[in-house]
């Protein structure tokens, strides 16, 4: 069998977003602007990864910073590190950290979906060679990025990876399956250049990035939907998986 | 129809230091088998870094092993990566004539690009242009072969006038084929005159379709070699037992262990936006398709999980699809005994092989 994630739940249970339930309602989030970095890392990030989930070969991260315009909070950006992973044969994004740029959508996004949201600053700027990010919590950059060099790609060349969030919700610690849809407008995609990450503001003490794997950035219609699927921390997906809706 | 054997080498955890080397043991006995009850080929894949799903990265030594146990079944490469950081086309020149030589003229050249981050990265290859090399390798394959002298000044790799040492035993040369995953590459292999090596599962209806414009392409074709591979095979798994119910179990548990395995891997669409890889490739595909909801009867469409009258079944389907060979994944990380493999094959060999032409009964 494949290698399982190795992650002490007790040592992270105390600190887990709670959620009020699984019955979250969607959130369209209309002309979000996504960039996205993949990054190989040394090993050592099993530590980091619930026992449900495979880490994925080679171990790799994804840095996504997003605008969204437009949501049922406001305007507001979102940066997260997200451990890759494999949930039985499915990719997924198992997210260890997460800024928002308004207190309300951080307390939202942890309530709802049971991201491990924190209020910090966002900037995510596009110019002619690069689009940039950054990232800033109590006075410290934690996180500073961009695509290099972009050329312009199919929307169809893109592929976005579910993400998973680690909450307390009805009494216990589950998975949460967030698996948003994409309209894509426009898509770049370029070199991958990260020049700051701090990875102890992630959640993410363990990891080091090693080899940049690539960059993209798009326009695109997209949402928070509904919850679909939990799974137990602790078992298998295969066996651990229960249908919400 | 033909039948062959296809081998991942696939080493479950965990691993001792015997474990890889029964894996390679039980190949070499079920291929030594495969040859006495008549199959044609048996495929070897060369993977790298493919923890657990393939520790097969020199698939030359495995065939050689093969050739050398055995009279007449045909070793192929399943393929040969024709991206010049994984392989430098000369060498590949060199290696598929010894094992020509060695093995009396048995030798299928399949080639391919590689779908995998994990590979590509490994070898630091460029996602974009492996399709690129891939078309200068197999246009150079047959003139390093077949030429006295050759000399070769190309976008990915150049050589001075030279003699490529030693010749293919075949002549003119070895079957060439392409790997074919991705919707539109066996319109490549067809362009080029080459055989599909088709490696993914199921699915009648888009078969039949992608067949029917292969052999209508390959009509017009340039052939890259000295003759066209107008052959067209597919892949399968195999486990034929005469309790039905207990084949079906047991083959969907293989398929299972594959299908799981496969998806730990990272494909480059996963991670690198890229032109060159427009669709899942390979491993995703065979998730979906080994064990997915498309496999919708109960072995999976098309599937060899089963009793001889299922087996037969599946096949006869191909058969009118227009497939020439069908290359059986009999095993997946050893989760079937070794001597299960064994009577499957032998009961295969016994009850399916007769009812198609040219197997041997």
């Amino acid at each position: 069998m494949p290698l399982f994630g190795e992650l002490e739940l007790a040592t992270i249970a105390r600190d887990l977003p709670k959620m009020r339930d699984l019955d979250t309602e969607a959130w369209e989030l209309p002309k979000a602007e996504i960039l996205q970095l993949a990054c190989e890392i040394a090993d050592g990030s099993r530590a980091l990864l619930p026992r449900a989930l495979h880490p994925a070969i080679p171990e790799y991260v994804t840095f996504v910073v997003s605008r969204y315009p437009e949501s049922p909070v406001g305007s507001f950006d979102l940066a997260q590190v997200r451990l890759m992973a494999r949930a039985g044969v499915h990719p997924r994004g198992y997210v260890l950290g997460a800024v928002a740029s308004t207190a309300g959508a951080a307390a939202e996004l942890s309530e709802l979906w049971g991201y491990p949201a924190v209020p910090g600053e966002i900037a995510l700027r596009q110019y002619h060679d690069r689009v940039a990010a950054s990232v800033r919590r109590e006075g410290q950059t934690i996180l500073e990025l961009a695509l290099v060099d972009p050329e312009i790609v199919s929307g169809g060349d893109l592929q976005y990876i579910h993400g998973v969030t680690l909450a307390r919700v009805d009494g216990a610690v589950q998975l949460i399956q967030v698996d948003p849809h994409y309209t894509l407008h426009k898509a770049v995609r370029g070199r991958a250049h990260v020049s700051r990450f701090e990875p102890a503001a992630w959640n993410a003490a363990t990891i080091r990035l090693t080899t940049p794997i690539s960059a993209s950035a798009s326009t695109s219609d997209t949402d928070l939907p509904r919850i679909r699927f939990v799974m137990d921390p602790e078992t298998p997906v295969v066996r651990g998986t229960r249908k919400v809706r | 129809m033909k039948f062959g054997l296809f081998y991942e080498l696939s080493v479950p955890r965990p691993w001792t230091r015997e474990s890889e080397r029964t894996v390679y043991d039980n190949a070499l006995e079920q291929v030594k088998l495969a040859d006495e009850l008549g199959f044609d080929q048996v495929w070897a894949v060369e993977h790298h870094f493919l923890e657990e799903y393939s520790h097969c990265p020199a698939p030359e030594l495995f065939l050689t092993a093969c050739a050398m146990v055995t009279k007449k079944i045909r070793v192929g490469f399943g393929i040969v990566v024709c991206v010049p950081e994984f392989n430098h086309p000369i060498k590949i020149a060199e290696r598929t004539a010894v094992l020509d030589i060695l093995s009396g003229g048995r030798v299928d050249v399949g080639t391919g690009r590689s779908a995998t981050w994990t590979e590509l990265a490994g070898f630091n290859a460029k996602p974009d242009i492996t399709k690129k090399s891939w078309d200068e390798f197999v246009r150079c394959l047959p003139r390093m072969w077949t030429s006295e002298k050759f000399e070769f000044e190309g976008e990915f790799w150049s050589m001075p006038r030279r003699t490529i040492l030693p010749k293919v035993y075949q002549r003119p040369h070895p079957p060439m084929w392409v790997a074919v995953t991705s919707p539109g590459t066996e319109l490549d292999a067809a362009d080029r005159g080459l055989g599909s090596l088709g490696l993914t599962f199921g699915q009648f209806a888009e078969q039949e379709k992608r067949i029917a414009e292969y052999r209508r392409r390959i009509q017009l074709c340039e052939p890259v070699g000295e003759f066209v591979n107008d052959q067209v095979s597919t892949v399968n798994f195999l486990y034929c037992h005469e309790d039905d119910a207990a084949a079906l179990k047991t083959g969907r548990q293989m398929a299972n262990h594959f299908n799981y395995l496969a998806a730990q891997l990272m494909s480059v669409r996963e991670t690198y936006p890229s032109k060159s890889y427009p669709s899942l490739g390979l491993l995703p595909q065979l998730r979906r398709q080994a064990t997915g909801p498309e496999a919708s009867e109960q072995a999976g469409e098309g599937l060899c999980l089963g009793g001889p009258e299922r087996v037969t079944r599946a096949l006869k389907r191909w058969e009118a699809c227009g497939v020439d060979r069908v290359n059986f994944l009999i095993n997946t990380a050893e989760s079937i005994p070794q001597a299960d493999v064994l009577a499957s094959l032998r009961l295969f060999g016994k009850e399916v092989m007769p009812a198609f032409n040219g197997s041997k009964a």
